[in-house]
Parts: structure tokens; C-alpha cells; sequence
């Protein structure tokens, strides 16, 4: 019934002994009750605050107030308060200033929201304690009551397997594929790098960039991208600017050593624009870029030509990283003749 | 005879080492309190000058120096507590800078007591084998 032995039990209390996460749940209480006496204390400056105010709205309402003056700490004798209008007001560090009664409620209400602020903060700090308290106390009755850790290694599948269903129709090209996934991932990796040189070297090459070709491409482009709906997309990722302006430069340099490349990259981007969003994230998470990757190859081997199986590679790679040297782009180039033959 | 020497020799050891960990955890913690003061401090300095900038040019400021208050310049409360803040800050400065010189000597300090401890346990295993 067994089946071999695949991972390792570990119990969860010699993880974390039960006095130990016992202790450390006692450790949180006492900083959370602690938190919880300055919130006290910070709802009582907040209470006076608000009397003092009440009560320094009240006091011009009449000339004079007979009160009892307090005279040491026992003592009061009967007086009269006048001035009422007159408050010489606290600022702190031993500085006072003359105020009227609405100037002075004018500083309090100020004080006060500081003091609300502060309260605030305090609770949101007394949550995350709690939270972690609450953990703890898991965890240890976790512990207290034998929980058993079972830990399994995952044991990966051969992805080739993954590209076999997808590419039935195309079985020839499957191990080519499956290396073009790896290769796409590593490019992806690259050029993550490489943008960032990239910019720094944006402001040399954008000198010498013919005004007519930045604007075609970057006309063609958004046409297709509000065409595709996906231009919303891109500028979610905020990044998509600069990139554009290194391709549009890029792409006047590089004309002269490739230009069938080029072509090739221009005329792929109407078809294949919706990749481009793809290709986009695949940057940011590369854990998806496998399945990705497997699924888009199939799409224009569908509906366009056969003579373009190959070219969606080199187009990304012209889209997202032309600055990766042209040494990276005879790699793409060789493939697409070793599929011809 | 001449390891139980030793051992008591490291013992010795261990024991002033364990006496200047607590010296410094008690300096850090102190280092902590002060700092803890400061922040207020600091915080109300900045309150004191938003209140101030708030207040009109022709105001009455006092300060308040032991049992007397002492009517001042707005210009001059104003530069007062701009330098008292700037003093703050620099004092904070200064004392986060010690504060991580003295944990790293704490950090120093307990990697010490640490092999100490390994050495007299490795001698005292010595000794019961023998």
C-alpha cells in the first residue's frame, strides 16, 4: 500500500518546541499590551484635547468667570477670570505665543489630528502584532498537538511532453521547439539585463535616429495596439515609453546590417502584436514564460504561411531587444534556414 | 591536573566576556532610550515650528527659561527651534552610528563567548574520556 518512500516527516514540535513558540506568543503579548497602553494613553491626550477645546469655545461667551484658583496643592481661594479672550498657548519646548480663543482651538483642532494620526498608526501596528500572536498561538497548539510536517520533493515532468500536445500537427518541429522555449527564456533573461544598459545608452543613440522611420514604426505600432485593445496594457507596465524609443533607434542602426530582418520584424508586428504583451510579462515572470512560450509558436503556424515558421522568434527578439548585438541575431537566422531545409 | 588549570583559565575568560556582552547590552539599550527620547523630541520641534510659521509676524512668543517667560522675536524663535531641530538630527545621526558600532561589537563579542564555550566543552570531554 506504501508506495516508496518519496519525502520526509517531520514533526512540527521539533520544528518549533512548544515552550519556544509558547514563549515567543508571550514575548508578542507583552510588546501588544504595551502598544495597547500608549493607545490608551493617546485616546486620553485626544479626550482632553477635545474638553480643552470645548472649553476654550466657551470661555469668551462672557466677560468674567468667578472660579476657584487653585494655591498649592491643597488650597483654593475664589477668583475671577478675566481676559477671556486672551490664551497664552503651549507650543512645546518651552515656547508660548498670545492667542485669541479661535486661534487657540485653531492650534488644538490641528494638535489633535496629529494625535489621531498617531493613533492611528498605533492600531495599525497593535493589527500586525495581533496577527502575529495569533500565529504563534497556532503554531503552538500546532506543535502541542503532534501536527506532522510532510514534505515531498517535486519531482519535475519532462516538459517536451507539454510541447508534443500542443504541436501534434507539427511533430518535426518539437525538439526545435523545446529549445526554442529554453533559448527564448534565456534571451528573456538578457535582455532584462541588457535594459537597463540600455538606457544609459539611449541618449547616445537617440542623436542619429531618421525622424521617418521612428514615426512609422511608432505610427504602426500603436495602430495595431489600439486595434489588438492592448495598448492599455502596456502602458500599465509603465516601461513601455522608453522601450519604444530604443527600438525606434535601434532599428535606423541596424537597418544597414539586416535588412531582410528588419523586414521581417516589421511586417510579423501586425500579425503578431498580441504576443508582444506576452513577451512583456514573461520579463516580469519568468515562471509563466515556459507555458507562454509553448502556446504562442502554434498561433501564426496556423493562420499565416508556412515560409514565416522561425521569424516569430527573431521578430521578438527585433521587438523587445535590438540592441542585443547582431551576433544574437544570426542565432535566430541560422535557425530559420535549418528549418527550411 | 594541568587541563582542569586550563579549563578553569577559559572559565575565567568566558565569565569576563559574558560581563562586557551585558556591559554593552545595557550601553545599546541605553543607546536606544536616548534615541527614543530624541525622536520625540525632534517630532515636537517640528510641531512647534509648523505652529510657529503658522502664527502672524506681530504675535507674542514667549519662552519659557526656568520660572520666567521671556518675550521673544518671532525671527528669533523661528532660527531657535530650525537650530534645535538641527541639532536633533545631527544627534540622531550620531547616535544611530554608535549604536551599530557597539552591535557589531556585541556581535563580535558573542561569536567570542560562543567558541569559548565550544573549547571548555571540548576539554571537559576530553578530561571524562580520560
Amino acid at each position: 500500500m506504501e508506495q516508496p518512500i518519496k519525502g520526509t516527516v517531520t514533526s512540527l514540535s521539533s520544528l518549533f518546541p512548544v515552550e519556544e513558540a509558547q514563549k515567543a506568543s508571550k514575548r508578542v503579548e507583552e510588546t501588544l499590551s504595551e502598544r495597547h497602553k500608549q493607545l490608551n494613553q493617546l485616546q486620553d491626550f485626544t479626550a482632553d484635547n477635545n474638553y480643552l477645546i470645548n472649553l476654550v469655545q466657551r470661555l469668551p461667551d462672557q466677560l468674567h468667570h468667578d472660579i476657584m484658583v487653585p494655591f498649592g496643592k491643597a488650597a483654593f481661594f475664589p477668583g475671577r477670570l478675566i481676559h477671556t479672550n486672551e490664551f497664552l498657548v503651549l507650543l512645546g519646548e518651552g515656547h508660548y505665543a498670545e492667542r485669541t480663543a479661535k486661534q487657540t482651538i485653531e492650534i488644538l483642532s490641528r494638535r489633535g489630528k496629529a494625535l489621531e494620526v498617531q493613533v492611528e498608526s498605533v492600531k495599525a501596528l497593535m493589527q500586525d502584532l495581533k496577527a502575529e500572536a495569533s500565529f504563534f498561538d497556532a503554531t503552538a497548539s500546532e506543535a502541542a498537538e503532534g501536527l506532522v510536517e510532510i514534505r515531498e520533493d517535486y519531482v519535475e515532468e519532462p516538459s517536451p511532453k507539454k510541447a508534443s500536445t500542443i504541436a501534434e500537427d507539427v511533430p518535426r518541429v518539437e525538439d526545435d521547439e523545446y529549445a526554442r522555449i529554453l533559448s527564448r527564456m534565456a534571451e528573456l533573461e538578457k535582455e532584462e539585463e541588457a535594459e537597463i544598459a540600455n538606457r544609459e545608452e539611449l541618449g547616445g543613440a537617440g542623436s542619429d535616429v531618421s525622424s521617418g522611420h521612428v514615426i512609422l514604426e511608432g505610427e504602426m505600432k500603436s495602430s495595431e495596439l489600439k486595434e489588438k485593445g492592448e495598448s492599455s496594457r502596456f502602458q500599465s507596465t509603465g516601461k513601455f515609453p522608453d522601450h519604444w524609443h530604443v527600438e525606434s533607434s535601434k532599428a535606423t542602426s541596424k537597418g544597414n546590417c539586416l535588412p531582410e530582418n528588419l523586414a521581417y520584424g516589421k511586417f510579423n508586428l501586425t500579425e503578431n502584436a498580441p504576443t508582444e504583451p506576452q513577451a512583456k510579462e514573461d520579463v516580469q515572470a519568468p515562471v509563466i514564460a515556459e507555458n507562454k512560450a509553448a502556446g504562442r509558436p502554434i498561433e501564426p503556424r496556423f493562420d499565416s504561411s508556412k515560409a514565416f515558421t522561425g521569424s516569430i522568434i527573431e521578430h521578438t527578439i527585433d521587438v523587445n531587444s535590438r540592441e542585443q548585438s547582431v551576433s544574437r541575431n544570426s542565432k535566430p537566422v541560422s535557425r530559420f534556414k535549418m528549418q527550411r531545409k | 591536573m594541568a587541563s582542569s588549570a586550563a579549563t578553569r583559565e577559559l572559565q575565567r575568560d568566558l565569565e569576563n566576556k559574558a560581563n562586557d556582552l551585558s556591559k554593552l547590552q545595557k550601553d545599546i539599550s541605553k543607546n536606544h532610550q536616548i534615541r527614543k527620547k530624541y525622536t520625540i523630541q525632534l517630532g515636537e520641534n517640528e510641531l512647534v515650528l509648523k505652529e510657529l510659521d503658522l502664527l502672524n509676524e506681530d504675535a507674542n512668543v514667549y519662552k519659557l527659561i526656568g520660572p520666567v517667560l521671556v518675550k521673544q522675536d518671532m525671527a528669533e524663535a523661528r532660527a531657535n527651534v530650525k537650530k534645535r531641530i538641527e541639532y536633533i538630527s545631527a544627534e540622531l545621526k550620531r547616535l544611530d552610528s554608535t549604536l551599530q558600532d557597539l552591535e557589531e561589537k556585541q556581535n563580535s563579542k558573542k561569536e567570542t563567548i560562543m567558541k569559548l564555550q565550544q573549547k571548555i566543552q571540548s576539554l571537559q570531554a576530553g578530561k571524562g574520556k580520560a
